[in-house]
């Protein structure tokens, strides 16, 4: 079957964001879900994932630019961020969003901006790899349906 | 007056609001329950919603984020127990033992700490009956 060294990459890259904390269980929930309910709902919730997160960063990005910090409102985006990653089973995203709930309820702006650069970094990791799990899907599918 | 024929094909035909400003969030919930066989109508915002539930008759039971930014979760739970009669189980990620309580003590019938496994969301449905079952008792003589 044409679509075999794809789905093998696939399962290569999956089990490695598995192994290196990039996901956790909850993904494998979705995972389940996507096969009781068809192909697109993956697609759709990690694309949602991507964009959410970016949109969360940036506005992080601009509020601890500000000379008076409202450490407020970064508390709320990062908890909305928190949201979204555990929803979706990006661990170390997770992760680095307690980190950061933690240093900004001690308003301390340096700790924040460190785990801020922490954060885009885990990200930029985790969509790059979403990217290509993605392409390979489209690629299997595109094959299958040959 | 409580409409209990909702068991013979529970929990399909149980009709579900879900109310969550983080779409990846809201998509998955949703997702898990129409996989159970709930029918569900999404929104984004407390305000939106309550409006949705002042329309009466269209839901059952009712799933909030407590985050919010323009409505958070203890004031629609508070205008829901005040207008309406409807049971409503509220999510988060917070799960500090304090806004459990609070959510609890203000009437909500359930508190899940996201991520939500799809096993607690197949329960809500339980969550109607026992609110009809405990609401008829009110009407009886």
């Amino acid at each position: 079957m044409a679509s075999a060294p794809f789905k093998a990459q696939l399962t290569d890259l999956l089990n490695s964001m598995f192994a290196m904390d990039f996901l956790d269980e909850q993904f494998k929930e979705l995972q389940m879900l996507e096969e009781a309910s068809g192909p697109g709902f993956l697609t759709e919730v990690v694309t949602l994932f991507c964009g959410d997160a970016e949109r969360i960063i940036s506005q992080l990005d601009a509020l601890l630019n500000e000379p008076a910090v409202d450490f407020g409102k970064v508390d709320a985006n990062v908890h909305q961020l928190k949201g979204s990653s555990s929803s979706v089973g990006a661990k170390r995203v997770a992760l680095v969003c307690i980190k950061f709930r933690n240093v900004c309820q001690e308003n301390d702006k340096e700790g924040c901006i460190a785990a801020l650069h922490e954060i885009r970094h885990e990200f930029d990791e985790l969509r790059k790899k979403f990217q290509t799990m993605l392409q390979l899907e489209q690629q299997i599918q595109d094959l299958d349906s040959k | 007056m409580a409409n209990l024929t909702i068991e013979d094909n529970f929990p399909a035909g149980i009709r579900v609001l879900v109310i969550d400003d983080d779409r990846t969030s809201l998509h998955v919930v949703c997702m898990m329950l129409e996989s159970c066989g709930y029918k569900v109508t999404k929104c984004t915002s407390g305000k939106e919603g309550l409006e949705m539930l002042r329309q009466e008759g269209q839901f059952d039971i009712v799933l909030t984020d407590v985050h919010m930014p323009d409505m958070d979760g203890f004031q629609l739970l508070e205008h829901v127990g005040l207008e309406m009669d409807l049971p409503v189980v509220m999510l988060s990620v917070d799960s500090s033992h304090e806004n459990v309580v609070k959510g609890l003590k203000h009437g909500a019938c359930d508190y899940l700490i996201k991520p939500v496994q799809r096993e607690e969301l197949e329960k809500i449905g339980e969550h109607v009956i026992t609110w009809r079952r405990a609401n008829a008792g009110i009407f009886d003589d």
